[in-house]
């Protein structure tokens, strides 16, 4: 039960090089993984291979074995795919159907899609609503809400189709500072009530320190760091990889560099 | 009839359903503004009907155009809204689904200056000139039923040749600045397919106009239409040759419009429509390259 | 196919099963359009006057119950210069005319110019204000989910509802793209040869921008399951009564009975 890629090498069509190079990963329900590196280091294209989009829906060369509970993603179709693994991205208007006037029916567009009865489709619809925190919405049009109030929409949208994995790709990148709080707190209750295995790419480090279990960090598409997030986030060799520690690993090598005592409290006090 | 629903289940790949509510709503804008703000005699309604056709297919093409009117007649509100483009549907069915054989033919392809370019090049000029020639003579010529001038006949071939004249120079100065622009000998057959099209789409609407609108629009161009009737000519014969004067020049317009278009768009993206490995630029085998494995993508 | 029979029972808030409510507006609207076609149809085919005049009291009186009359004379009006230039060149221009109005130098009206115009204009505004009832009826909405219902699928229905949402904010993005091109020199004022110079970059920044998004789009509706093979669920379909259906089913054969006549001639 897990989704596990080995040796995995990706190309896009058209494309002379490799976007991921012999990547191993592996993502167990109930578990939160981040993903963080550079731009251009092949963190958007991990999240469509996990997904199973690329190469499904896109095309491009694919090696190796990506296995979603062990039936490989190649095998599936698009729209089990998407029962199996919700992939959400950073543009919130994007996301939309476009063809819904409230919220409601917005979540209920993948349930709906799936032809499943009525009383079903309510019933989920309810669900992603209460797990994301934002039944209050439900009437509201969705193409009028805030970044933040969209990307949880749809969150719950993804949620609705009762996906066992959840794939992030920079979901707060376009949100102000509230807004990402909204959605990190959505995403860390998630993975405690539904058990839903996360993998979030996130350049917000603060975001990762916060829910994550474990870290990948990817350079040039392959894996140069991964391990625990505690361990990895604190890595010194995270800022020659491109990504820049989080506000705690910042303060607390600032306050020793400056010759200054550390203690336990202080990372409490940040936390 | 199993082919037949391959062919018309590929054009309808999702990817194509997500173009073509974006390609009708540049149709409804794009016709909106250059009558709004750029206040040209053109209509410029149709660049997302031809990119659909030439991306995705005829069927597509045609889909996209027959929606556009209809949304833009019937289900947005004016201002946006337009009250006499519906019937035109059928039209802008046909201009779509012509593109969709021209993207086939790979009319729409950037190409190289090369000799075979080239000469290729100046054999489409002479048949999209000799097929003008032709219609232009036989529309304004042809002894028409409710004549009564005398002197008709000769004063249509004269009028004939003077506006098949004026076709083809607009045709060669938009061929000729669209070469020194981009050096592209593709532009020749775009603007040449567009030149064709035109044709065709005036042929159809003529009766519609004719028969919907008794031959009148509304805008500048019903004084053209009165001065044919003038001089003696039918309902459907005044209408159509308004539209061979307005029709092929908007098309060849919008068909470097498009042409640019596809041209400039990352071939990434351009590969991953149904046709649109026939609009890339080098040979089409290294474009859109699955792994075998992908019967998800069917 | 799963639809919401009973959408109290089906926990369906009611912003969700809301139906259209008042006089023409609560009519099914597949029953709307057929009437709608009924109406061009009779217009368009039916001799002389009796088409277009006909046509148009019932459009009035059906607008006027459902208090919907602004907005036909709305819709009329947008179709002035059309009638315009109709009488116009009909007035004057009508081949084979000979009963002149009056003298005016080399113009001369003629009294059978005038009535096949107004016969033209009744004929044209029949049609317009058949289908602008329709509109001024219907909810885009209701009409998709009613078209769904009797097997539109999700590919044209995404289509169409889409289109429509997506062409307000392309119309803001078309503004914002003229706004900027006029500062950097864009001339939308001067000769046509310096405004046709507009076209390339008005039209490649609308299309890219618009373009831009496709990608994201496919991917979010595939992670949406839209691919899955079968019939999608209704949540909602507007009220298609016994009587919707009666005149439903009775202007249909209306239009094939008027069809069928006028094809063979009784109906001249």
């Amino acid at each position: 039960m897990a989704i596990e890629l080995s040796a995995v090498r990706y190309r896009y069509a058209g494309a002379s090089a490799a976007a991921l190079v012999s990547i191993e990963l592996r993502l167990e329900p109930g578990r939160v993984v981040g993903v963080a590196g550079a731009d251009e280091s092949g963190k958007s294209t991990l999240c469509l291979v996990v997904a199973g989009l690329a190469p499904g829906v896109i095309g491009g060369r694919l090696e190796g074995s990506v296995r979603i509970d062990g039936v490989e993603t190649t095998a599936t179709r698009p729209h089990e795919l998407a029962q199996h693994c919700g992939l959400l991205f950073q543009n919130a208007a994007t996301q939309l159907s476009n063809t819904t006037a409230t919220v409601f029916e917005e979540v209920a567009f993948g349930p709906c899609n799936l032809g499943l009865p009525v009383a079903e489709v309510v019933g989920r619809v309810w669900w992603a609503l209460r797990t994301v925190g934002i039944e209050l919405l439900a009437p509201r049009d969705p193409t009028r809400l805030s970044g933040g109030q969209g990307q949880l929409v749809a969150l719950a949208s993804v949620l609705a189709l009762r996906p066992r994995y959840l794939v992030l790709d920079e979901p707060t990148s376009e949100l102000d500072p509230a807004g990402t709080l909204l959605v990190a707190a959505a995403l860390a209750r998630i993975a405690r009530e539904t058990g839903a295995g996360i993998l979030l790419v996130e350049h917000k480090t603060d975001v990762l320190a916060q829910i994550a279990d474990e870290v990948v960090v990817l350079e040039r598409g392959a894996v140069a760091l991964s391990g625990p997030a505690a361990t990895v986030l604190a890595d010194p060799r995270l800022v020659e990889l491109g990504v820049e520690p989080p506000a705690g690993v910042r303060l607390e090598r600032a306050v020793r560099a400056s010759g200054l005592e550390w203690s336990a409290a202080l990372a409490e006090a940040i936390e | 009839m199993d082919f037949l629903m391959r062919w018309v289940r590929r054009q309808f790949t999702t990817r194509v359903i997500v173009l073509m509510p974006v390609a009708i709503a540049i149709n409804i804008v794009l016709g909106a503004a250059v009558q709004q703000w750029l206040k040209l005699p053109i209509y410029l309604d149709s660049i997302g009907t031809i990119l659909v056709g030439v991306l995705a297919g005829p069927l597509a093409g045609a889909l996209t155009g027959i929606l556009s009117n209809l949304i833009w007649g019937y289900l947005l509100p004016s201002p946006v809204g337009s009250t006499t483009i519906g019937p035109f549907a059928v039209t802008a069915g046909v201009i779509g689904l012509l593109a969709g054989l021209w993207g086939q033919f790979g009319l729409f392809r950037p190409r190289r200056s090369r000799v075979a370019s080239v000469l290729g090049a100046v054999v489409a000029v002479v048949m999209v000139g000799a097929l003008a020639l032709y219609t232009y003579v036989r529309a304004y010529a042809s002894p028409d039923q409710f004549s009564v001038n005398t002197s008709y006949a000769a004063a249509s071939i004269d009028q004939s040749r003077a506006f098949f004249l004026a076709v083809m120079v607009v045709y060669v100065v938009l061929v000729a600045w669209a070469l020194f622009l981009r050096r592209d000998v593709g532009a020749v057959y775009a603007i040449g397919a567009g030149l064709v099209t035109g044709i065709v789409a005036a042929i159809v609407s003529a009766p519609i106009a004719a028969v919907v609108y008794g031959g009148v629009t509304g805008g500048g161009t019903d004084a053209v239409v009165a001065a044919f009737r003038t001089g003696g000519d039918s309902l459907y014969s005044a209408t159509l040759k308004q539209g061979l004067l307005s029709d092929p020049m908007d098309k060849m317009i919008t068909s470097y419009v498009v042409f640019f278009i596809v041209g400039s768009l990352s071939r990434r993206f351009v590969s991953r429509f149904p046709n649109g490995d026939r609009a890339i630029a080098d040979a089409p085998n290294d474009a859109h390259e699955a792994s075998p494995e992908t019967a998800a993508e069917s | 196919m799963t639809v919401a029979s009973t959408a109290a029972d089906a926990g369906l808030p009611d912003y969700v099963a809301r139906q259209p409510s008042g006089f023409y507006r609560s009519v099914n609207p597949g029953t709307k359009l057929a009437v709608a076609a009924l109406e061009v149809v009779a217009a368009f085919l039916l001799p002389g006057w009796v088409g277009p005049l006909l046509v148009l009291a019932v459009v009035l009186a059906t607008a006027a119950a459902a208090r919907r009359l602004r907005g036909l004379g709305t819709i009329a009006l947008t179709t002035s210069p059309i009638v315009g230039s109709i009488l116009l060149v009909n007035l004057f221009l009508l081949p084979g005319a000979s009963d002149p109005i009056a003298r005016l130098g080399p113009l001369a009206p003629t009294w059978s110019g005038l009535w096949f115009g107004l016969q033209t204009v009744a004929r044209l505004m029949a049609f317009s204000l058949a289908i602008g009832l329709v509109y001024l009826t219907t909810a885009v909405d209701d009409l998709l989910a009613d078209l769904a219902r009797r097997g539109l699928g999700r590919r044209a229905i995404f289509v169409v509802g889409a289109a429509v949402q997506m062409v307000p904010a392309t119309i803001e993005r078309a503004g914002e793209i003229v706004d900027a091109q006029r500062s950097r020199g864009m001339d939308t004022e001067g000769r046509i040869w310096r405004r046709a110079r507009g076209v390339l970059p008005l039209a490649a920044p609308v299309v890219f921008g618009a373009l831009a998004e496709v990608e994201e789009r496919t991917m979010a509706l595939e992670a949406r399951a839209f691919s899955a093979p079968g019939r999608q669920t209704l949540l909602r379909v507007p009220a298609d009564r016994p009587v919707h259906r009666a005149i439903r089913w009775a202007a249909i054969l209306a239009l094939v009975v008027i069809v069928v006549l006028r094809a063979t001639g009784r109906l001249g």
